[in-house]
């Protein structure tokens, strides 16, 4: 709808990977139109982490899965671009493809990978493990059954799945929680993928077996020297495994740094009240935590102005309940989507 | 540990709920005459004591028999073997698991259960009124305007409005969903509540106000409350003692700042250091081991101490024989032969 964003046809710094700008998704209900995601932006370079968080409802799985074009067939595409730079070197404008089409079929799987939350809806109940990575390799790559076989057991044994051999011809049911998610990972990296989406991938998970899967992730990501966007609403794993991050907040992303800058210089009222939310280990029994006023808002009734200034604690009026803010960018490249951000009060807040 | 007498149920003044070597077995079936193949040890041998008025925490991983054993004690499951005492408002001690179904429905009266799930464990079909009054309807309290007095005066205690009286839990949220769930549970004035991973399907900032929620409910009506979670961090914020499961028994049980200070267990190191801590540069220092492969199969449990397939510091014994839970330290059990001797590392506070 917004065709102001497609005369900007600059090509993306040849380090970029994935470059989101303005990303509009909607969807039609009987109860009107829900904007699940209104106008994010955000940006991934080659061989990097970034980690998105917010609670359930702030768009951050939806705007991955229009990264893939997967998305329910009544989603509107209402604004944006949505850019990425392929293993040839070429950019493609993803927002443009069919969603059918050759191209986003040759992309899925084979440029970008995705895993999810839970294995069992990702994976073929019907099919063997092996059956299934091999059909992927295949799919993409000109080579033999024999040779698929070969590559699916060596993408088992790189993701560390216990007697990889003897796994290849087992179906999902057959396999722990923790071995599922391993094989969805091979089945992910099959086809040396430049980029990862992990929707949630350890929330699922037992701590001792998400630690496990986290240590996993980062130790692939830095051999294939792949990216990944880690989406979670956990903030400690956010932490363990992202190298920026972008906070959304009701279809936006309210802030964006690097994961030092997130934890330890928040500059958006809603991340400093998130963070001082999660009881810590070592440090919180017995104290009150802190909480954010009322609730998520309802996707149909999105507060004017700034949609975060019915909880923030710091809200004016006058100006938060009106004017919508835009990004105030620092010297580091941190953003923040407050019309105060960066201003005395805000820091005396954080402490 | 089991009381002399059995005419006689004693346990200590301070304590309200006493699990006393329970078990319990779930027979697995084979084919169709149903033959018992084996058993599923839930819960083996466990025994520990909850104090008037704190906050117990559960913690394990799934698999580990944390909800069989809420749901022993409200007698949800009839126990294997074992027994479990509960002290009532008047001070009498009964051992929950030989009542009759008509005490029982009595003694639940002061032992009530919050659910993870606040979908799935409210009847879409029913209003607020009805679903916060049934309890009090089931036990015969109060007129049809009383309990109606009574309904919203106990919205209005877990923070919604009275005003909501006719409405359906579809219209709320998950969190509001959950309070009406604490609503349900307290509209009898029990003394003890088992809250069953009641805030792990929450957000964040939802999760905190309703944990907050819940400690000023406790203190107001000293409530005396069993938390079970797989959240750590959620764990140590509102327990005063916590017992740590692995395949259906306790490895440890201790007050929350000395056992996470210096745990006496090795799997209780590893849970701690398992956990990602949202703390960037504290993560990159911290060297983290994860724990090597997984639960085992709750049908074939490892000879000797159960831990010891995945514990870095098993040898020989460890493999051999069954370590008992025994008092270490004042107010200390761990179920470790190394216990003594091993010097673990805990939550370093910053």
């Amino acid at each position: 709808m917004s065709d102001t964003t497609r005369t900007s046809q600059s090509s993306m710094p040849p380090e970029r990977l994935l470059q989101l700008d303005n990303v509009g998704v909607h969807f039609p209900t009987r109860d009107g139109l829900v904007k699940a995601v209104n106008g994010v932006s955000y940006h991934v370079n080659k061989g990097e982490v970034l980690g998105i968080v917010g609670e359930s409802g702030s768009g951050k799985s939806v705007t991955a899965r229009s990264i893939m074009r997967l998305q329910p067939k009544n989603a509107i595409n209402a604004s944006g671009t949505i850019r990425y730079r392929c293993k040839s070197g070429e950019e493609l404008l993803i927002n443009e493809q069919d969603r059918l089409g050759r191209t986003m079929r040759n992309l899925r799987g084979n440029e970008i990978g995705m895993i999810f939350q839970e294995p069992m809806t990702a994976l073929s109940p019907v099919h063997t493990i092996g059956t299934q990575i091999m059909r992927t390799v295949m799919l993409h790559r000109q080579v033999s059954k024999a040779d698929a076989r070969a590559r699916a057991i060596e993408l088992l044994t790189k993701v560390q799945m216990p007697r990889p051999t003897d796994i290849v011809d087992r179906f999902p049911h057959h396999l722990s929680g923790g071995m599922r998610q391993r094989a969805m990972i091979a089945l992910a990296l099959a086809c040396d993928p430049a980029l990862l989406i992990a929707d949630e991938p350890t929330t699922a998970l037992d701590v001792t077996t998400e630690a496990q899967i986290l240590e996993l992730l980062k130790r692939l990501q830095d051999e294939m020297n792949m990216a990944i966007v880690f989406i979670t609403h956990n903030f400690g794993v956010v932490a363990d495994i992202a190298d920026r991050v972008a906070v959304m907040y009701l279809g936006r992303v309210v802030e964006t740094g690097t994961v030092d800058e997130i934890f330890y210089e928040p500059k958006h009222p809603y991340t400093q009240a998130l963070l001082q939310s999660i009881p810590r280990l070592g440090q919180s029994h017995g104290r009150r935590l802190r909480t954010i006023a009322g609730m998520v808002p309802d996707p149909f009734n999105v507060p004017t102005g700034c949609s975060f200034h019915p909880r923030c604690m710091q809200a004016v009026g006058g100006i938060c309940d009106v004017k919508t803010p835009d990004d105030v960018v620092f010297a580091s490249g941190q953003r923040a989507r407050c019309h105060f951000a960066g201003q005395d009060r805000q820091a005396e807040a954080a402490q | 540990m089991t009381s002399t007498t059995k005419t006689k149920l004693s346990m200590h003044e301070d304590h309200i709920i006493s699990v006393r070597a329970a078990r319990k077995y779930f027979p697995v079936q084979e084919g169709w005459m149903r033959r018992v193949k084996g058993y599923v040890k839930a819960v083996d041998d466990i025994t520990f004591d909850i104090r008037k008025g704190e906050t117990f925490g559960l913690v394990g991983e799934s698999g580990s028999g944390k909800s069989s054993i809420a749901r022993l004690i409200l007698r949800a499951y009839d126990l294997t073997g074992g027994e479990i005492l509960f002290r009532r408002a008047d001070g009498s001690v009964i051992d929950v698991s030989t009542l009759s179904d008509r005490d029982l429905r009595d003694i639940r009266r002061e032992m009530q259960m919050i659910f993870q799930d606040p979908y799935s464990s409210l009847n879409p079909r029913m209003t607020l009124l009805d679903l916060v009054g049934e309890p009090l309807v089931i036990h015969g309290v109060g007129s049809q305007g009383e309990i109606r007095d009574r309904v919203a005066e106990l919205l209005r205690l877990v923070g919604l409005r009275p005003e909501y009286l006719t409405r359906y839990p579809h219209a709320f949220s998950g969190g509001q969903r959950q309070r009406i769930g604490i609503a349900r549970a307290l509209a009898l004035n029990p003394s003890f509540i088992a809250a069953d991973e009641a805030v792990s399907a929450l957000d964040v900032s939802v999760a905190a106000q309703n944990i907050n929620l819940m400690q000023d409910l406790q203190e107001k009506f000293g409530l005396t409350y069993l938390f079970i979670t797989h959240d750590l961090g959620m764990v140590e914020h509102i327990s005063d003692r916590i017992g740590v499961m692995y395949l259906g028994r306790l490895m440890e049980v201790g007050p929350t700042d000395e056992m996470f200070a210096k745990p006496l267990h090795p799997y209780t190191e590893a849970l701690l250091a398992a956990v990602p801590q949202p703390d960037p540069r504290g993560n990159r220092a911290r060297k983290r081991v994860p724990l090597k492969g997984e639960i085992a199969d709750a049908m074939n449990i490892p000879t000797g101490c159960p831990f010891h397939p995945r514990c870095a510091y098993a040898d020989a014994k460890c493999r051999g024989e069954v370590p008992e839970l025994r008092v270490v330290q004042a107010g200390r059990q761990v179920r470790c032969h190394h216990a003594e001797t091993l010097d673990l590392t805990g939550v370093v506070a910053e």
